[in-house]
């Protein structure tokens, strides 16, 4: 080994894994043999326990507590945040769902209906909402059944309902809900009856807003 | 770093990606000394390594994914982050390393012997300077060291930004050239030869005998 090679790798003697680790043998023989490079390799080894020293002074500092204590309540108000865009998201996607499944309801009970019409065109069971109730008359009422078993009031206009002479087009749909959900169709519901559900058919107008409402009860029972 | 420990790093981060307080508290606790002590030796100013050390973790807990295990450890990409960090800083304010004019009553009990002014490798010299006199007080070792490492501190802080970097990461936080070149996002190679050349530029530092500031203010410049 020269001196210029020594040089090259000088700093690297004691560093395992390095070029001049691996040679740290014939490093040390030159050194023993010139006087400028073995003053280098001390100049190098007291620099090293300089940083180790620096090293050791500094090995037990950290952060202050406040620090993570900051970092765990951004973690939180981050996790919040996440969660509700979750929530959010669900709310949107059910609520898309629920729509799409009211609509293909709809659409299937508008397309039975039709057939319905014309498969049986007599039935003294039609229940035709202009019949129903002369306020309200759907262009194209669909057809709900009332079975022998079953009774129903005439349909009342929900307070928001349309003027129904503007109506093109429309569906019945029989839904059953909870008692207390009456109210928010503006019917009167007593305090002592608003547990359980009732039966109801709900005219519909095309674009999905509920514009009439009548209860169905079973005969021998109350449904309002 | 091992590939457990990576592996282990990557499914700690998905954990805080879900909002896991426990995952961040794991890797905040372990990580983050390192990443403070970098931010300290780079900037030699507390606060603002605090800062630094908060902001490195808030982008975590922010943007988890932008940590890509693929493409290296974690403490490599919280060291680019706080390496980022503090670039930006400097841009800002040039003058956070400004230990140079610092009064540092240590700094004058200095080394009057011809080698590195740095104590404990048992190369510093003859023992004919006060120095080694020093070393054997009671009471005078603690001196010594601080005073080495108030020494080797000030030349470290005083290297240009590119060679304090190779020279905290590979010395003072023991990180191997790969995992160095990692962290700075550059070849092995050029970590290499930037440590060689900040070695010798640190070596020079040192060599420097060291002002006395009172004893300047009656005209005496340095100990001869």
């Amino acid at each position: 080994m020269n001196c210029a090679q020594f040089e090259s790798i000088v700093h690297e003697i004691e560093r395992p894994g390095t070029e001049g680790f691996a040679l740290r043998e014939s490093a040390l023989e030159h050194a023993e043999s010139c006087g400028r490079c073995a003053r280098l390799m001390i100049e190098a080894e007291s620099l090293d326990s300089g940083l180790r020293a620096l090293m050791a002074a500094a090995a037990e500092q950290k952060a202050p507590p406040r620090v993570e204590a900051k970092l765990m309540a951004e973690l939180r108000r981050q996790r919040g945040a996440v969660l509700q865009r979750r929530v959010r998201r669900q709310i949107v996607a059910l609520s898309t769902a629920a729509v799409a499944l009211l609509a293909a309801g709809l659409s299937l009970h508008y397309w039975k209906g039709k057939g319905g019409t014309a498969n049986h065109p007599a039935s003294p069971s039609v229940n035709n909402p202009a019949q129903a109730n002369g306020a309200v008359a759907p262009a194209s009422p669909n057809i709900i059944e009332i079975d022998d078993s079953e009774s129903a009031s005439s349909f009342q206009p929900l307070p928001y309902a349309d003027d129904p002479s503007a109506l093109e087009d429309g569906a019945v749909v029989r839904v059953e809900m909870p008692r207390a959900a009456l109210a928010s169709f503006g019917l009167p519901v007593a305090a002592m009856e608003s547990d359980g559900t009732v039966r109801a058919d709900l005219i519909v107008s095309a674009d999905g807003t509920p514009q009439a409402i009548r209860l169905v009860s079973q005969n021998g029972t109350s449904s309002e | 770093m091992t590939q457990t420990t990576d592996l282990r790093d990557a499914l700690l981060v998905r954990r805080i990606a879900v909002g896991d307080e426990d995952a961040f508290a794991v890797v905040y606790r372990q990580k983050h000394p390192a990443i403070y002590r970098f931010a300290l030796h780079m900037t030699g100013n507390a606060s603002v390594a605090e800062d630094v050390t908060q902001e490195v973790f808030m982008a975590l807990i922010r943007d988890p994914r932008r940590f890509d295990p693929a493409r290296g450890t974690l403490g490599g990409f919280l060291f680019g982050v706080a390496r980022n960090h503090l670039r930006k800083r400097w841009e800002q304010d040039r003058r956070l390393v400004a230990m140079d004019g610092d009064p540092d009553d240590l700094h004058e009990g200095e080394s009057a012997n011809g080698h590195l002014g740095v104590s404990g490798s048992g190369t510093n010299g003859s023992g004919n300077g006060h120095h080694g006199v020093l070393a054997h007080a009671p009471g005078w070792d603690e001196f010594a060291t601080a005073e080495t490492v108030g020494r080797v501190r000030q030349a470290v802080s005083t290297l240009p930004e590119n060679y304090r970097e190779v020279v905290v990461l590979c010395e003072l936080e023991e990180m191997s050239y790969e995992e160095a070149a990692s962290a700075l996002d550059c070849p092995v190679g050029t970590v290499r030869s930037r440590l060689h050349r900040a070695r010798a530029m640190l070596v020079e530092k040192l060599r420097e005998p060291r002002p006395l500031r009172r004893a300047s203010a009656v005209g005496e410049g340095t100990v001869r």
